[in-house]
């Protein structure tokens, strides 16, 4: 129903246009905004996106509507934002995938969707490092033995992902590199199928966002072994951190950021990077990241255009180190 | 069995409660909806409603959400019977016969059979549910990339059994189908395939444009181009029900629907819209007059209807005795869970006792719901064939071009419906049958994706389809069935395909 009403504020949205423009002075905002999640709905960036729509249209005191504008593992919506009026009434909540897209575009020359500099970063969301968990009954105890015994046999430990060239891909081969191990990559149509061909013992291992698998640690099913993060996931106390074993390198997080396209004016920037930060204070909105056991990790301004350029480097050495899979001779 | 009964007892209490039994109500009420509007399958009415459920607490929002999944199920037959347009995916097979039964003045017995199928189907499979649920969502975990692949490979041999006629013209067909089914980004390399530069062609041929072009649209454009417009329908108040005869014809398929899609129902994949496809195939192969499907054999409706809604309960399974899912359904309920603080998982049935035994309760309830809520409404939606086909088909249109869109909002969609409605009535008029071609659709991804992904566990050797156990056995029995086939064939010289080709030459002449 909400889908319903949102479409409407993108129509009403549309119809304003126009007219906006010639009322140039009029104060921002002042008709619907719209935040476009480019996944469908029940993945982590529309998860993140209705309590942020819910509590930025208190703290604006102005609609902000969801519309889930999906496909191929993201492009088409964030194509949509980077190609929209920069007038801050379409937004979009990305996830890492904005980085890794024009980047994968050129490795493999194809003209890009968009690229990163035409998106203005406006406020980072949540950002929770992945953690390398493993079957109980594996012979690996710790992160140490699993890097040794990937060294003794390069290529034959195996793990799943959520796609070629995802999040959970991507951060798999920063610490292979970062570790100079080398791992079987079987890549799978999401981050559930990846969970489950781990708990069937179809792979060995697999580097996964820490809410998805905690009840599985806990139960006993699954192991974690290490994390990617700079400190520990507050879940996992007695967990290191690949940092702390030696391996700097391994550093990545699946974060959720909102975004305006490029030339939105620093007023209208200004007024929705307040109304964020007002809005992720929110109790409701508190609550609601509580219950999907996704920590806030609020950064904005010069933090997140520094922790953004920081990723993306990472992002763009990943897809980079991975390189185009060729067919093999 | 004694503790069972106790929690079942809980269960109902959860689910008797005037709170959850409303939304119970409201989510089949939904689920048939979206059923009947051609396009708008359970996914995208679950997607729309999902949002609307975080107001909710927990129990009331899944409970919602599973009718809304197995309500469509119910609602998806009818536009099949009536019009031979696909209300969801899953309803395919049933406008083939369904349809034929209409067009003989069978539409009520058909959407009688229809509901009672689903209904028989729904409340058995969720007893299997309650009582399986964890040794087979281990099993289920067994079935690795290498297991699925053989089974896919057996829902392939499937596709020869799919329709009558030419078996040439019906493997032609499923080639095709099998074609469009690679277009996308490549799974395993990330390259486009075929995309032609267009970002939206990224995620392949979407099932329900192609569907809904190859069925709706098509047969929009085949009765419009006929030189003299159908007769309007005029059914009578006493051929509403099924005879003695068609209940008795449907007592075996249902049973037989039943089971398939309860098993089909938890793999993981499209299970839901798979397992009617392979009920059709096995009714047929065990009717001993196979030419009667496609022109209106009560089986052809009362097996894949009834294995479509057990499949429901099948992808139940995993997701709640494990917390995994078992397709883009369960994943988006999983979702919901987690929205409201329930942590999926292998402890759920233990956590949120109240929440587990409230759900297999409800499902109960709710296919008593959705039967007292669809039968009255045969007779009602039997009355649209008396509307006269000058506004019926526009309206048909209309409605098709909205479902599509309404999936993704995406206009692309909205041309690849189109597309496929004029490739659909170029391929009717040649005599082709369209349903190979959106079960080969269907198969390709993930055929491809199991076998690629086989090779990558296995780093290339084929030897991983033949040391696993339950693989070779898989595969064992698929070439089982083909030299059975090749077999029967060779020794008759004739079997009923052979027959039927004659008999249409006779109808000719």
């Amino acid at each position: 129903m909400s889908r319903f009403a949102s479409i409407v504020l993108v129509l009403a949205a549309c119809l304003a246009g126009p007219a906006g423009g010639a009322l140039a002075q009029e104060p921002f905002p002042s008709r619907p905004i719209t935040l476009v999640a480019p996944f469908p709905p029940g993945g982590v960036a529309d998860l993140t996106a209705r309590p942020v729509a819910a509590a930025l249209e208190r703290t604006l005191k102005n609609p902000v509507g969801v519309v889930n504008k999906t496909g191929a593992a993201g492009a088409v919506g964030m194509q949509f934002v980077a190609t929209s009026k920069p007038d801050g009434y379409t937004l979009l909540l990305a996830l890492s995938s904005i980085s890794i897209i024009p980047e994968a575009d050129k490795l493999f020359g194809r003209p890009p969707a968009f690229t990163v500099d035409q998106f203005a970063p406006i406020a980072l969301i949540s950002a929770d490092p992945t953690i390398l968990v493993v079957r109980t009954e594996s012979p690996w105890k710790t992160a140490k033995e699993f890097i040794e015994d990937a060294s003794k046999k390069p290529g034959q430990i195996s793990y799943s992902s959520s796609g070629i060239y995802g999040t959970l891909h991507m951060a798999m081969e920063l610490l292979s590199h970062a570790a100079g191990i080398k791992l079987r990559h079987v890549p799978h149509s999401g981050a559930g199928p990846a969970l489950t061909a781990l708990l069937g013992g179809h792979v060995d291992a697999l580097a996964s966002g820490p809410a998805v698998v905690l009840p599985h640690i806990k139960s006993g099913k699954l192991r974690a072994l290490a994390g990617w993060g700079e400190s520990r996931v507050a879940a996992l106390p007695e967990v290191p951190t690949f940092k702390e074993l030696g391996y700097p390198g391994a550093e990545f997080y699946i974060w959720a950021g909102v975004f305006a396209p490029k030339g939105t004016p620093e007023p209208v920037l200004a007024r929705l990077r307040e109304g964020l930060r007002a809005a992720v204070a929110d109790p409701e909105f508190k609550a609601a990241m509580d219950k999907l056991e996704t920590p806030i990790a609020f950064k904005q301004g010069e933090d997140f255009a520094r922790f953004f350029a920081a990723d993306a480097k990472r992002l763009s050495d990943g897809v980079r180190m991975v390189g185009k899979i060729e067919e093999k001779k | 069995m004694a503790e069972t009964l106790q929690n079942l007892a809980l269960g109902f209490g959860v689910a008797l409660a005037p709170g959850v039994l409303l939304y119970a109500f409201v989510g089949c009420l939904v689920g048939t909806l979206v059923g009947v509007l051609p396009g708008v399958g359970p996914l995208a009415g679950i997607s729309l409603l999902l949002p609307a459920t975080f107001g909710l607490d927990a129990t009331r929002a899944i409970v919602l959400l599973a009718g809304i999944y197995y309500g469509a199920m119910y609602g998806g037959s009818t536009t099949s019977i009536l019009m031979r347009i696909p209300g969801e995916a899953a309803s395919v097979m049933t406008c083939i016969d369904g349809y034929e039964m209409a067009r003989r003045g069978r539409a009520g017995a058909a959407l009688a059979i229809a509901a009672v199928g689903s209904f028989v189907a729904g409340t058995l499979s969720v007893v299997a549910l309650m009582l399986l649920a964890p040794p087979l969502a281990n099993f289920a975990l067994r079935l690795g990339p290498p297991e699925n692949f053989a089974l896919l490979l057996l829902g392939l041999l499937v596709l020869a059994y799919m329709s009558g006629g030419s078996m040439l013209k019906s493997l032609a067909m499923a080639s095709l189908g099998l074609m469009l089914g690679m277009v996308g980004i490549d799974p395993m390399s990330g390259y486009f395939r075929f995309a032609f530069g267009v970002v939206e062609l990224g995620d392949g041929i979407g099932v329900v444009p192609l569907a809904v072009g190859l069925f709706g649209i098509a047969e929009v454009l085949v009765t419009a181009g006929k030189p003299t417009p159908p007769l309007v329908q005029q059914p009578r108040l006493r051929e509403l029900l099924p005879s003695r005869e068609e209940w008795r014809q449907s007592v075996g398929p249902i049973g037989r629907g039943t089971l398939l899609g309860f098993l089909i129902g938890i793999i993981p994949g499209s299970a839901h819209i798979i397992s009617s496809f392979v009920s059709y195939a096995v009714e047929r192969r065990l009717s001993r007059r196979p030419e009667e499907f496609g022109r209106g054999a009560v089986a052809g409706v009362a097996g894949p209807e009834s294995a479509n809604n057990a499949a429901t309960s099948g992808a139940f399974v995993p997701m709640l005795a494990l917390g995994v899912p078992s397709g883009p359904i369960p994943a988006v309920m999983l979702a919901a869970l987690m929205v409201h603080g329930v942590s999926p998982g292998p402890l759920l049935i233990q956590q949120a006792p109240a929440l587990f035994w409230g759900f297999i309760a409800s499902m109960y309830v709710g296919n008593l719901m959705l039967l007292i809520l669809n039968l009255p409404l045969v007779g009602l939606f039997v009355n649209v064939l008396r509307v006269p086909y000058g506004f019926l088909y526009p309206a048909i249109v209309v409605f098709c071009v909205l479902g599509v869109y309404a999936v993704n909002g995406s206009m692309v969609d909205v041309w690849i419906a189109v597309t496929m409605g004029v490739l659909g009535w170029l391929l009717r008029m040649l005599q082709f049958e369209t349903a190979p071609i959106v079960l080969g659709a269907i198969l390709a991804p993930l055929l491809e994706m199991s076998l690629r992904q086989s090779l990558a566990m296995s780093d290339g050797h084929y030897g991983i389809f033949v040391t696993r156990p339950l693989t070779a056995t898989l595969l064992a029995v698929g070439v089982l069935l083909l030299l059975l086939g090749l077999r029967a064939s060779i020794a008759r010289g004739l079997d009923w395909r052979g027959r039927l080709a004659l008999a249409e030459k006779g109808d000719q002449s």
